[in-house]
């Protein structure tokens, strides 16, 4: 199997995920859409578990690559912070099933899924680490800052995709904003970053 | 003190239980079958079958017991002699105390229950979240701001969950306690600001040395 054949599979399989859940996620189904044979797919994946679980990481990189490529600019990091989060909510609003497949299908497959999950989350706290330059207090922050905030975006997302309305997340851009900001800068301060990014929407 | 996280281990009832919730945190809920729970439990399919009308009725139990005992815990630990947010910030230690005691339940309350539970059970963990949530935003009467975002509650919950759900699945469930300043920081910063969202984690910190004194 090529890279680019392996990508198709993987792509089909977590879209397999997206559309019917773990149980009814079917690896035939998949490899014929991805045109890949029985005996290529065995070449390379074990069983249905291992081609999901290579398809999970892929779509965490992408995610992460994502969020990443638009905080790596010269602005300041609240600015940076807002541009990643936006480019993430749009992204899940363009495919509703891949953020449940993200955020809920996947991780509830069982324990080992959701390890993966937790791991996806940590990659974002290294973005959050300059935060702690903007605070408004003299002692040290905890040292679990840089999670809290991630967890604080995370709560949100995840009921929002939980419920079914993905498609909005965009428009709550604002008060997802605020929450990550606000354990490094305090509530006025991240409130007038909320009120700025509404502006822009 | 309250009870506890669990059911009662020296009950059968109790005993099923807490065999469901050890299977579901090894293998997840999907893989969770009578026999295996009854096998577990020491005691027969029939038996289990006598206690629960099914799997999902058992999971639903499992997950009303830490809710319990979350509202005893608030019961017990709000007083007059502390403000609203200082009791808060003593039963989180409270709290992550009682989990740290029954590994098993912590996974199910913080991970199985989100993640992994059909509707009817799922809809338990919800009522627990929503009851902590509202509990945190009744801190809004002391914040300054004017536009006070919609969420904030179940973000700061989920800025003090992300940070357990790490401990739990590292396995670091003795761990949890002297985490309490930073989830009580986390939990409450939006509402009161920074400086007095490090007084009270200070304030949870010495309650967590004198419990521990104790």
């Amino acid at each position: 199997m090529d890279s680019q054949q392996r990508d198709r599979m993987l792509q089909a399989m977590m879209e397999e995920l997206a559309d019917r859940g773990y149980s009814e996620a079917s690896v035939e189904r998949a490899r014929s859409v991805a045109g890949v044979s029985e005996t290529d797919f065995a070449a390379e994946f074990a069983d249905k578990d291992e081609c999901l679980f290579a398809a999970y990481d892929q779509l965490t990189d992408q995610v992460v690559a994502r969020a990443s490529a638009e905080c790596d600019r010269g602005e300041p990091w609240p600015e940076r912070v807002r541009t990643g989060l936006e480019s993430l909510l749009r992204g899940m609003a363009e495919q509703p099933g891949m953020a449940m497949a993200l955020t809920r299908a996947f991780p509830g497959i069982r324990p080992s899924a959701y390890e993966r999950y937790v791991e996806l989350l940590s990659r974002f706290v290294p973005f959050m680490i300059e935060g702690r330059e903007y605070s408004e207090v003299d002692e040290e922050l905890p040292g679990e800052v840089e999670l809290l905030a991630v967890g604080a975006a995370e709560a949100i997302i995840f009921g929002e995709v939980d419920a079914g309305r993905a498609e909005r997340l965009p428009k709550m851009l604002p008060e997802i904003l605020f929450s990550v900001l606000v354990p490094f800068m305090g509530p006025e301060r991240a409130a007038e970053e909320m009120r700025t990014a509404s502006m822009s929407i | 003190m309250p009870k506890g996280w669990a059911l009662p281990a020296e009950t059968e009832r109790g005993r099923a239980v807490l065999a469901l919730v050890e299977l579901w945190a090894e293998n997840g809920y999907a893989g969770l079958s009578v026999t295996e729970i009854a096998a577990r439990a020491g005691m027969s399919r029939e038996r289990f079958e006598g206690l629960f009308d099914s799997v999902e009725a058992a999971a639903v139990t499992a997950n009303e017991a830490p809710l319990a005992a979350v509202v005893e815990i608030v019961a017990d630990l709000y007083s007059a002699d502390r403000s609203e947010a200082e009791s808060y910030a003593v039963a989180v230690v409270g709290i992550l105390r009682l989990m740290t005691a029954n590994p098993a339940y912590c996974y199910l309350t913080f991970i199985g229950g989100r993640q992994m539970a059909p509707s009817r059970v799922h809809e338990v963990f919800e009522s627990g979240h929503q009851f902590l949530v509202a509990m945190l935003e009744r801190l809004w009467a002391a914040s300054p701001l004017s536009d006070q975002p919609a969420r904030v509650g179940v973000a700061a919950l989920g800025a003090a969950e992300a940070v357990v759900r790490r401990e739990i699945v590292a396995g670091r469930y003795e761990a949890l306690p002297a985490l309490a300043p930073d989830l009580v920081y986390g939990s409450m910063v939006p509402f009161l600001g920074q400086a007095e969202a490090m007084r009270l984690a200070e304030l949870s910190r010495r309650h967590l040395e004198e419990d521990l004194e104790a």
